[in-house]
Formats: C-alpha cells, structure tokens, sequence
C-alpha cells in the first residue's frame, strides 16, 4: 500500500510561500551544508574561535593568578590590547582562510545552475531576476558573516561575562566588530558570487572566484609598487576585507585610508553585483 | 486556454525573427505542437510563459496578457517540463520538487507533502529519496514532470517529454501525459518533433516550420480526412475521358500505374463504386489509407512537394 494518496488534493493555495528569494538561498544552503569541505571548514574555524575564547580567559585569569599574571606580564609587549588587537579579530588568518572558504562555496553557487541548466526553470515559475542575485549574494555573504559573528561576539561576551563591560574588551567591541563583519561578508558575497556567473561549471567558478581575488591582489600590491600610495591597494578586494577592521577599530597601521576604502568597496560590490544581474538575466538563460 | 494573434518574437542579434506573425487560438485539451528542430516550438513555449517579449503583436495565455506585470503570477498557474536537463544533480527527487514547489508559491509544508504525492503519481516513490545523479533518463523525465506538477497548474508546457526514451519510456511516458489531462483536468501542450507522440495523445494539433504555423486543427478532423484517404485500382486503365473525370470524386493527389490516391469528398463507401459504374470502368480494390499522418505533415511543412 502507498503511504501517499495515489491522486493529488484540491488546488492549494500559492499565495502562502516564502519570497522567492529566501526559498533560492534555503535550497542552496542545503547544498552546501551537505558538502564535505564545510565539515573541515567548520573544524578550522572553530578551532580558531576557541583559541580567541582561551585568550580572553587567560587574559581574565591573569588578574586572579599570580603566576599567570607574571607570564601574562611578560608577553604583555606582545599581547597588549588596544585598536590593534581588537581589529585582529576579524583580520589576519581568518579572513585569508574565509576567502579560500567562500571561493570554494561561492565559486558553484551561479556556475552550478549554468551547468545543470537550472536557471531558465526557475524563470519559468513566478521568480523574478532580482530574487535570483538577491539570493545567491545573501547566501554567499551568509557563510562568512555566520563565521565572522561568533568572532566578534563571543569574546566581547565571555569578556562581559567575566569582568564586566569594564574587562579585556572594549564595551563598544560589537558596534565596531560586527559592521566589518558585514562589510566583509557583503564584499565576500559579491565577488564570489559575480565571478561564479562567469564560469559554466563549479571548478571553473572555484578558479574564477581565487583568480579574482588573487589576482587584484597582485595588480594592488604592483600598483602600490610602482605608484608609491597604499590606495592602489583598495582594488584588491581581499586587501579591503583587511583593512576595514583597523579603519573601524581606529587602528593606524592600515594601508589606506576612508576614501579609498569606501570607493574600493562600493566599486566591488557594484561590479560584482552588476555582472551578476547581467549573467544571469532571464534572456541570457533562455538563449 | 490561449489565444495569439500577429504573434512575433525576434531574438537580439538574429537577422530574422524566431516567430512570424503567428495568429492561433487554442481550446483546452492536448495540444500537440509539432515540428522539425528549430520550427519555434521552444521559442513559442518560452514567449508563452513570459519568459521572451513578444517584439509584435500579443496574445493571452489563461487570460493574462502577454507581457503584462502579471506575467510572472501567470507562471504560477503553468507547469513547464523543459526539453533538457534542468535537475540538481546532488539533491534527491524528493528535495528538488518540493523546492520546485515552494518557488511556484506553495508553503513550505504543503510543498513537502505535494512532493511525495506527485513523485508518486509519476512512479517515483520508491526512489524519492535518491539523488538524481543516479536515475535513468526515463526517470530524470519523470522528474521534470513531477516538478511541472507540484502546485497543480492548469496548464503544462511538455517540451519534447519523451527525448532520449526506449520504446517503453516512451509509451509510459505518453500514458503519464494522458492520465495528467484526464484525472487532473490540465491542460497540456506538448511541444515534439516526432509524430508517433503527438498524434497518440493530443486532440489537438498545430505544425510550425522556420516560425511560422503551416497547419493546425483538430486530431479528429484530420483524422476525418485522412479517413476519406483512398487508393483506387480499376481492372483496366482509365482512359483520357475518365481519368479527367476522376477529381468528381474528390481530391486526387496521385495517379500512378493505375492506382489513384484520392481525398474522397462523399464519406459514402461507395461512392466510388457508383461513379465506376456510371463511367463505365470496374473498381476492383478500395485501399483507406489509415497511417498516413506522416504526408499531412510533410505537406504543411513542404507544400512546394504536395
């Protein structure tokens, strides 16, 4: 015996679903929670969130401690908290390893619909091209911002929780933290995704997504050479997504400053976010 | 269910349109859209749906007008089966109708559960919950119906439903296209380029060649002229005063070897009998001419050859 009705119910009802959009993104989110890499990924990551935990912790003990104080005492050149430290912790390994990450998830997000022609049959159902881009961006921001958050939260938390607003981070640590964690997402979301749209199968996305990046790395750093100012180097998207923490964080070390900062990311994320809607637009599919 | 009229549709770059003023209006039922590759059934299927803008003329689809702001939500009211491969290879059946459904507008409870219904209705609940990278053709394309399913449209586009099919894909595949039309009530245009699909299924019929209809009717009209489709044979050859007056019987398309290929005008069987007597030659066989769907088909798309 079926454990279904063998005929179909009533006409139901189309006005109660989701956006569009959000269904897209769902399904692709799905997809890539089933892939393997994101297994290892979230191993890394946490690793990595752990030992930002265990820093704040120690950093706490040290007042309890006599003997960790005096370690902590004499690494303190080192360890010395200020815009610096803050900044970092959303910079440095973690955003070179959530590049590599996003270029591994984002690179299929658009070329795997090229490939398996799933584009122009979400056109044919009440999808409009805006929900597609909409969805594949959100997605590909999604990722990193889901990584970048517990960054930026939990050891302000455990800080708080310990100490008090008064303790090893700043009490205005998330107002700062979690805007760069948005911005980087956004600028990871758009590249990966607008260079997806240009390759027809995911290894070719991969590709694209690390040439892009890579590769504007190198003409900033050529640019910077030759011409003599850091501002070049806002080209690089990958440069961008580490100077925002030290511009937000108040840290003087950056390359560049505002200027170059706010025109190189809103350059990417319109030429990202433009290709996209070009390369994926309904007649682009149909053709 | 769809009407069109001076319908043309010119695709960015082409030198000629892909549709030329086609003017058509068609009743519910199935609909068989027949023609060779790159007739335009595709390209009439994708305007239809309101995926390409008509660059003449419009035309009204379930009584939505082309290209107006509701074509989107018209869409929702439609199913479309395309002619390739349009699955995620990495998700199960299961996962991707539903998905299906969920965009076409259904909530996301309702679309699980339509999804193991129509997966079942199309005989795919034993391997739901496979990925489709594994399925045999037969079963991708039941899949792709499935999806045109799941939200119960009024109407669904089958773009070459049964490619890459066996013999018994096919027939199962044609079987599932009658059984939607007859216990869902869709509508159904199957859009196909073999004519063995269309003429077992639809009741309807429209033949595109280079863009353009070259013929369309009912399956049981043709049928009704096919079936007045005779071969004649005499005992002895006609001669020149009876062969002129032959066409009093209908339409001769061909006398050869003292055979005559005719379109009788007078349903009555015996009709030829009688104007043999009358003209003084034997009749000895009447052959009706039953399969020959295929010459209506050649003569829309060659008349030059007719």
């Amino acid at each position: 015996m079926p454990i279904y009705a063998p005929s179909l119910p009533p006409k139901p009802d189309l006005s109660s679903g989701r956006p569009p959009a959000m269904v897209i993104a769902r399904f692709d989110l799905q997809r890539v929670l089933r892939q393997k890499m994101g297994r290892f990924f979230g191993f890394i990551f946490t690793m990595m969130l752990l030992w930002r935990l265990g820093y704040v912790y120690i950093y706490y003990l040290k007042d309890q401690n006599a003997v960790i104080g005096k370690m902590m005492a004499a690494a303190s050149p080192v360890l010395a908290q200020g815009a610096e430290w803050h900044a970092d912790m959303l910079g440095g390994w973690l955003t070179y390893l959530l590049w590599f990450l996003v270029a591994l998830i984002g690179g299929g997000l658009v070329a795997r619909d090229t490939l398996y022609r799933v584009r122009p049959l979400m056109y044919a159902h009440p999808v409009k091209p805006s929900d597609y881009w909409i969805a594949k961006v959100c997605l590909a921001a999604l990722v990193p911002f889901a990584i970048l958050a517990p960054f930026a939260l939990l050891p302000w938390l455990l800080s708080v929780g310990l100490t008090g607003l008064h303790g090893v981070m700043w009490a205005s640590a998330p107002l700062r933290l979690l805007p760069v964690a948005l911005i980087i997402a956004l600028l990871m979301g758009a590249v990966a995704s607008g260079a997806s749209s240009l390759a027809s199968t995911p290894r070719a996305g991969v590709g694209w997504v690390l040439g892009v990046v890579l590769g504007l790395e190198a003409v900033g750093g050529m640019l910077y050479g030759l011409l003599g100012s850091g501002s070049w180097m806002a080209v690089s998207p990958m440069a961008l997504a580490a100077e925002w923490p030290k511009l937000l964080c108040g840290s003087t070390t950056g390359v560049f400053g505002w200027a170059p900062a706010l025109i190189g990311t809103a350059a990417h994320l319109s030429l990202w976010t433009l290709i996209l809607k070009a390369r994926t637009r309904p007649s682009e599919a149909v053709l | 269910m769809i009407s069109f009229e001076s319908l043309e549709v010119h695709y960015p770059g082409a030198a000629e349109p892909a549709l030329k003023g086609m003017s058509l209006s068609l009743e519910e039922g199935i609909v068989g859209l027949l023609g060779p590759n790159g007739a335009g059934k595709s390209t009439l299927l994708k305007t239809l749906l309101g995926l390409l803008e008509p660059s003449a003329g419009g035309g009204r689809v379930l009584g939505v007008g082309l290209g107006s702001p509701e074509a989107a939500k018209l869409r929702g009211r439609i199913g479309y089966m395309p002619e390739y491969d349009a699955l995620v290879e990495d998700a199960t059946a299961y996962e991707q109708v539903a998905f299906w459904g969920e965009l076409s507008g259904l909530d996301p409870e309702s679309a699980r559960d339509r999804a193991h219904e129509v997966l079942y209705f199309v005989g795919l609940d034993e391997a739901r919950y496979r990925a489709v990278s594994g399925y045999s053709t037969g079963m991708r394309q039941r899949v792709k119906l499935a999806q045109a399913l799941v939200h119960s449209p009024e109407l669904i586009f089958l773009d070459e439903p049964t490619n890459g099919l066996d013999p018994d894909g096919r027939r199962r595949m044609l079987e599932l296209v009658l059984k939607v039309h007859a216990e869902l009530g869709t509508g159904v245009i199957l859009a196909s380029h073999l004519l063995g699909d269309v003429e077992r299924v639809a009741d309807q019929l429209v033949i595109l060649d280079k863009g353009r209809i070259s013929a369309s009717g009912s399956m049981a009209g043709l049928r009704r002229a096919l079936s007045r489709r005779v071969e004649l044979r005499f005992l002895d050859p006609l001669d020149e005063a009876q062969e002129a007056k032959v066409p009093e019987l209908g339409q001769l398309h061909e006398a050869r070897n003292g055979y005559y290929d005719l379109e009788l005008k007078d349903a009555d069987p015996l009709a030829p009998f009688r104007w043999a007597e009358s003209h003084g030659a034997v009749l000895v066989q009447v052959t009706p001419r039953h399969d020959r769907l295929d010459e209506v088909l050649l003569r829309a798309l060659h008349p030059e050859n007719a």
